[in-house]
């Protein structure tokens, strides 16, 4: 079996797993990195978004293989120095979850479009966070906790 | 307020040594020994010596908020601060009463058990200190953990007394608070997991790992009611991690008796891919001739003459009908609609010679003991059920199939297994919510006023399919909800339908069916009455209170008076009287369901594809005492997205017995870009609280399709609204 060197939360790992092996899988079963969801598997509903060199990428889709170099992010290591991330902060400030299952691809998806446009119009917010479903329904309340760091 | 303790609620109480009080309701079940309590959550809440206070959230959290909302009763009534509190998820722990997540019932039911479950550990606590003072009881004061001598500065923490309080008896009756004095109750407070979510802390069913936990897929019939015929476990066994491939038998799950083959894994990936690899044939069946035409065929016929149960007959519609100035008639037809929790079904087994324990996310899990005893034999006793927190419920999870296959696969193999539905299994065998066909002739006379009512209606009843007593129009039709009642001549006539398809609860079952076509259909009524949509609905209601017998869930009546005031003021509240900017239309629907009364407007604008958009939904719900308004709005505004959804997207095909969706690219659901603004409102109450974590879903339906029938002029009798995109 291949062994990778992987790149995550400014750590870095050796793991063996099979090349086609989603990214998803080597985070949640070798190296216990739970809090990335499995949702569909097909990159349609958002559950499993990491950050690829900062760029938000769903992890259910993308081979161990194809990750090379690329630093990885989980909804783990957005914390950084012991502070919650702006956005995790946000969340916590609107009681933005339900169940909470696709919250994780959610903060991350705000927290990469975020980084990237610190001012993104509604239409930018909207086009980031089409990609992630969340079936409670708690949309109302994303916007809102988004708007609050906008 | 004196309550009574009766002989089955009694409290117990038990002295750990250094543990302080322990308190837990007997319900004359098994008591576990108190050595292991310390480890094992048994009891609604402790006290430690050292001043810490843990509160059990005894029910399931599925997302609806009661792992905050039924502490908060419980400490409410103990009189501690909400931040000097810990909160624990129960396990399965039958001390703890039924732990159950379904009906929107777990605030209801457990409100008058858990607060005096604080207010019997607060009145000891108090007697402790009256004691250590040598003062009557009456001159202490509880409050924020800490008891005070009214006489002198004196106070002692909780943490103090715990020792003392767990030495005295417990009392025969508890004094409960006056609503009126509530502090916490009430007050807004958020979900108690949220940093642990935002996080990504591995508390969800399918985190958790026990040492050496082997992964299964499990390949089952496409067709529904199909039988295996063969299977080569040759490939399967070739993928890299593929530990074993094995049968299970129909009767091997007991639930609902579906057979499958399992791929044993050592990871997840290896288990998708052996679950690809395997060669499986099945015998399709009888079910193979079915389809979504085929059974709305079936439908079609079964409504065209007189249903083969009737639930309701007041007057005579006949004469009502040749006596009308108008008749109007309607078919409405409902789809199967798929559950999709985020989270697909999962569960984790480990089943070792005389003891088992699993893990996972279920909203039963007292099923999931129940049939693992019933697979092992393994006692009860010896069977830890460990609850997850929930990726999502939505009735979904109120059958524990999946769990059963769990503890079935390591009973057969001895090691620890997770059982894992990818999407695709997760859409193609789910339970869906019933499909249905609903026939309505509606009489008006000269002024408008509705004067018959007729309704067959035919769906593919769970309870039918379950094989359940309970009688087959349960949770598909409600002979007792509105309009019944207000109109002289009405008659109510049911089929159930046989069907492979497999269907099972979905949140507001039935209620998420008969609200949409019943609210639709008077609007169709009010269309031909020349009259305004809220000032037709309170013309039926009538201007007096009146207590309307209910026999149905949420009864035994419910109030015209508390219906009436949601319509009233959500009227208000959408400002309805005023006129909408020119593009921009309104509908309307209301429902009484589970206890709770709700009114809802939805404003649309028509996108250039024809397709509404959804602006801005309104909502006024009464559902008596609210809890936690901040838990109970998020409910609301999820039952909104969620029946918007629903209406817009949901819809599950069958062709030749197969379920033709497969994931969320052509089962779509509604995403960021969609989500209407809403505006809600909580009816100020000191009725008792009732359920509320599906009310808002029913009437949004109705709302939208009336709103669009404003803006489009085209009636929408069979859902989804959308397919691919444009108007169905």
């Amino acid at each position: 079996m291949p062994t990778y060197s992987l790149d995550i939360n400014q750590q870095q790992f050796t793991v063996e797993a099979e090349a086609d092996t989603p990214l998803l899988w080597v985070l949640r079963d070798e190296l216990d990195l739970k809090g990335t969801k499995f949702g569909c598997g097909m990159a349609q509903c958002g559950a499993c978004t990491i950050h690829l060199d900062g760029a938000p990428a769903r992890a259910c889709v993308l081979p161990v293989s194809a990750v090379g170099e690329a630093r990885i992010t989980t909804i783990e290591g957005l914390a950084s120095g012991g502070q919650l991330h702006p956005v995790q902060k946000a969340w916590i400030a609107e009681d933005v979850p339900q169940c909470g299952y696709c919250q994780a691809g959610q903060i991350m998806s705000a927290a990469a479009l975020l980084e990237k446009n610190p001012h993104p119009t509604e239409a930018e917010i909207e086009v980031a966070m089409q990609g992630n479903i969340c079936r409670c329904g708690t949309y109302p309340r994303i916007k809102k906790a988004i708007q609050r760091l906008v | 307020m004196i309550q009574n303790i009766n002989r089955r609620s009694f409290l117990k109480t038990s002295s750990l040594s250094g543990a302080g009080l322990l308190l837990g309701f007997s319900l004359g079940a098994r008591t576990r020994p108190a050595e292991t309590s310390i480890f094992e959550p048994n009891a609604f809440l402790r006290i430690g010596t050292d001043g810490s206070i843990t509160i059990m959230a005894k029910n399931p959290e599925i997302g609806q908020g009661v792992k905050t909302a039924l502490p908060m009763i419980i400490a409410e009534e103990l009189d501690v601060s909400w931040e000097q509190i810990t909160i624990r998820q129960a396990d399965y722990d039958r001390r703890l009463g039924s732990q159950f997540a379904g009906g929107s019932t777990a605030v209801k039911s457990n409100w008058e058990d858990l607060r005096k479950a604080g207010a019997s550990a607060k009145a000891m606590l108090l007697q402790a200190a009256a004691n250590r003072w040598g003062i009557p009881v009456a001159e202490c004061r509880a409050r924020a953990g800490t008891v005070t001598n009214t006489r002198n500065p004196d106070s002692l923490s909780y943490g103090q007394l715990a020792e003392a309080a767990a030495a005295l008896e417990v009392p025969e009756s508890v004094v409960l608070k006056d609503p009126a004095d509530f502090t916490l109750i009430g007050t807004a407070r958020p979900n108690v997991d949220t940093e642990a979510i935002a996080t990504g802390q591995p508390i969800f069913g399918l985190d958790a790992k026990p040492r050496g936990m082997l992964t299964a897929t499990i390949v089952k019939s496409p067709v529904f009611g199909g039988t295996l015929k063969s299977f080569d476990a040759e490939s399967a066994l070739k993928i890299p991690g593929v530990e074993a491939v094995v049968e299970i038998e129909a009767a091997d799950n007991p639930v609902l008796r579906i057979a499958g083959v399992a791929v044993v894994a050592r990871n997840t990936w290896a288990a998708i891919k052996g679950k690809k690899a395997l060669e499986v044939v099945w015998e399709a069946g009888d079910g193979a001739t079915e389809s979504t035409g085929s059974l709305r065929d079936t439908m079609a016929e079964r409504t065209a003459e007189s249903g083969a149960m009737e639930l309701r007959n007041d007057g005579d519609v006949d004469t009502a009908f040749s006596a009308a100035d108008q008749i109007i008639e309607a078919v409405y037809e409902m789809p199967f609609w798929y559950h999709a929790t985020m989270e697909p079904m999962s569960y984790i087994a480990d089943v070792r010679e005389d003891r088992i324990e699993c893990w996972g996310s279920t909203q039963v899990p007292s099923s999931v003991s129940y049939y693992a005893n019933q697979i092992t034999g393994i006692p009860r006793e010896n069977i830890y059920v460990h609850q997850s927190r929930v990726g999502g419920g939505f009735g979904r999870r109120l059958l524990a199939d999946y769990a059963q296959e769990a503890i079935y696969l390591s009973h057969k193999i001895q090691k620890p297994v997770q059982v894992l539905w990818t999407r695709e299994d997760d859409l193609q065998h789910d339970y869906y919510r019933p499909m249905g066909r609903y026939q309505l002739k509606g009489a008006l006379d000269g002024n408008g006023v509705i004067t018959g009512w007729q309704i067959r209606s035919a769906t593919t009843s769970r309870y039918l399919f379950r094989g359940d007593d309970s009688p087959h129009f349960k949770t598909e039709m409600f002979p007792d909800g509105f309009p019944a009642g207000f109109i002289p001549n009405f008659k109510m006539e049911y089929t159930p339908i046989a069907t492979r398809v497999s269907t099972g609860a979905w949140r507001a079952p039935g209620h998420n069916a008969t609200c949409f076509v019943d609210q639709s259909f008077l609007d169709e009524l009010c269309v031909a009455a020349g009259k305004d949509p809220i000032a037709y609905r309170l013309e039926l209601l009538g201007e007096e209170d009146r207590e309307m017998p209910y026999d149905d869930h949420g009864g035994p009546t419910y109030s015209t008076g508390r219906l009436r005031n949601v319509i009233r003021r959500v009227a208000a509240l959408s400002d309805w009287e005023q006129s909408l900017p020119a593009g921009r239309f309104r509908g309307f629907a209301a429902h009484f369901m589970f206890g709770a009364y709700v009114a809802e407007v939805v404003e649309v604008t028509l996108r250039d594809s024809g397709a509404p958009k959804v602006e801005r939904v309104f909502a006024v719900v009464d559902c008596g005492i609210v809890v936690n308004p901040l838990g109970a709005k998020a409910q609301i505004e999820g039952g909104i997205i969620d029946g918007l959804s629903a209406t817009l997207y949901g819809g599950i095909d069958i062709d030749k017995g197969r379920t033709v969706q497969s994931n969320f690219h052509d089962y779509p659901m509604l995403r960021y870009g969609e989500s209407p603004e809403i505006i809600i409102e909580l009816v100020d109450s000191t009725a008792h609280p009732e359920g509320l974590g599906e009310i808002s879903l029913p009437p949004v339906g109705a709302a939208l399709c009336n709103a669009y029938f404003r803006a489009s002029g085209k009636r929408v009798r069979s859902l989804p609204l959308l397919r691919n995109g444009e108007v169905g």
